[in-house]
């Protein structure tokens, strides 16, 4: 087994020390639209592609067909992967996916061993929100879905939409994010009058990771990140402010 | 005297592929049913209760169930337990996946789709 799972995406491999770690779960958070689901299926399509890995696409939320166009615009062929064996995009329902996991011979476990996948992307975590409210009861149901991925031999990226557009946002004691081997932020950030993009890499479990924070954008070939913010801090407030400013403000304007 | 309909019937029925034409009759004979066959035809590796497929589909899930229990009794889709949910998707039976295929890919042509609706609202006379 490798000692990493690279996602192909030049900046965050390297933000990564070289990709997550095999067979973990992965979260990716962010507002809509930030680029949470270009992120994963760029992980499932460079898997294919560049390192033999075959992947799945559990999805909650959107249609296949949806997934197959949005591919498409940037030039991936999950069509042809789905056709060749090598990717399988599942429409199903968070209670429906745990339930079928938990089992021996499950559906879901089926599509992973006819193709060999090892990498998942599962979009979105917020929706098994929809089984419970109650956030202990949630972090187990959560749990026992992550670890049934983990015991398919599946590296995951999981995402999951954040509430606040832009700023920060909160999490509880009781928050998924703490069962999650790694954890990535997409944040939308206000610089001179336009909106931004910034990633963090705000843990990887038994690693060493870049803290920095990070420019990315989404472009015709997908998600490339970018160096980082200089000179600025407060990105995670939405609205950073230049570091000589933070000075005037602390020692000059009294 | 020659009933007017059933000559009708019989000239649109009558150079439709057999193997077609009896989906149609013995499987597709509602429009439900049409729409459950489509949706497993795009989403052919989803697996879910009756209550999320009339989601998807835009459809009260009270009818679905039944329709979805009919498509099961024809061979179209198969129905396991999981867990403590009923859970439906589409059968994997290698000539019946052909059959939908088939189905879905004839009703991009016009002509076909015509005859077929005309067939359906034939049957819920």
């Amino acid at each position: 087994m490798s000692d990493r799972i690279p996602t192909g995406i030049a900046g965050l491999d390297e933000m990564l020390g070289g990709g997550f770690l095999p067979e973990t779960a992965n979260l990716v958070e962010g507002a809509p639209g930030t680029g949470k689901i270009t992120l994963g299926m760029q992980f499932i399509v460079n898997g294919i592609l560049r390192y033999d890995e075959p992947g799945v696409i559990l999805t909650f939320e959107e249609f296949p067909q949806q997934y197959y166009r949005d591919a498409e615009t940037y030039g991936w062929p999950f069509l042809e992967l789905e056709k060749a064996g090598k990717l399988r995009v599942i429409m199903t329902s968070p209670e429906v996916s745990r339930a079928d996991l938990e089992r021996v011979g499950g559906r879901i476990e089926s599509l992973i061993r006819e193709i060999g996948a090892r990498r998942i992307l599962v979009d979105s975590l917020s929706h098994f929100e929809r089984i419970t409210r109650d956030p202990i009861e949630l972090r187990r149901v959560v749990y026992a879905f992550v670890n049934a991925l983990k015991r398919e031999g599946l590296t995951s990226l999981l995402t999951r939409e954040s509430p606040v557009l832009v700023g920060e946002g909160d999490l509880t004691d009781e928050d998924v994010a703490f069962l999650m081997d790694s954890f990535l932020m997409l944040r939308y950030v206000e610089i001179d009058s336009a909106i931004r993009k910034a990633l963090l890499v705000l843990k990887l479990r038994g690693s060493q990771h870049a803290k920095d924070i990070r420019q990315f954008e989404i472009t015709g070939s997908g998600l490339e990140v970018r160096s980082k913010f200089e000179g600025r801090e407060g990105i995670l407030s939405g609205s950073p402010h230049r570091m000589a400013e933070s000075f005037v403000e602390a020692f000059v304007r009294r | 005297m020659a009933n007017p309909g059933s000559d009708l019937a019989a000239r649109l029925m009558g150079d439709m592929d057999p193997q077609l034409l009896d989906f149609l009759k013995t499987k597709v004979n509602s429009f439900i049913k049409w729409d459950l066959v489509r949706f497993f035809h795009e989403n052919p590796h989803s697996t879910d209760t009756a209550e999320n497929v009339a989601r998807y589909v835009g459809r009260d899930a009270s009818v679905i169930e039944a329709e979805l229990g009919e498509l099961v009794g024809t061979g179209v889709l198969e129905r396991q337990r999981v867990g403590d949910l009923w859970v439906y998707s589409l059968a994997t039976d290698a000539h019946m996946r052909k059959l939908v295929d088939q189905f879905i890919l004839a009703c991009d042509d016009r002509q076909f789709r015509v005859k077929a609706i005309y067939h359906i609202i034939r049957g819920m006379r």
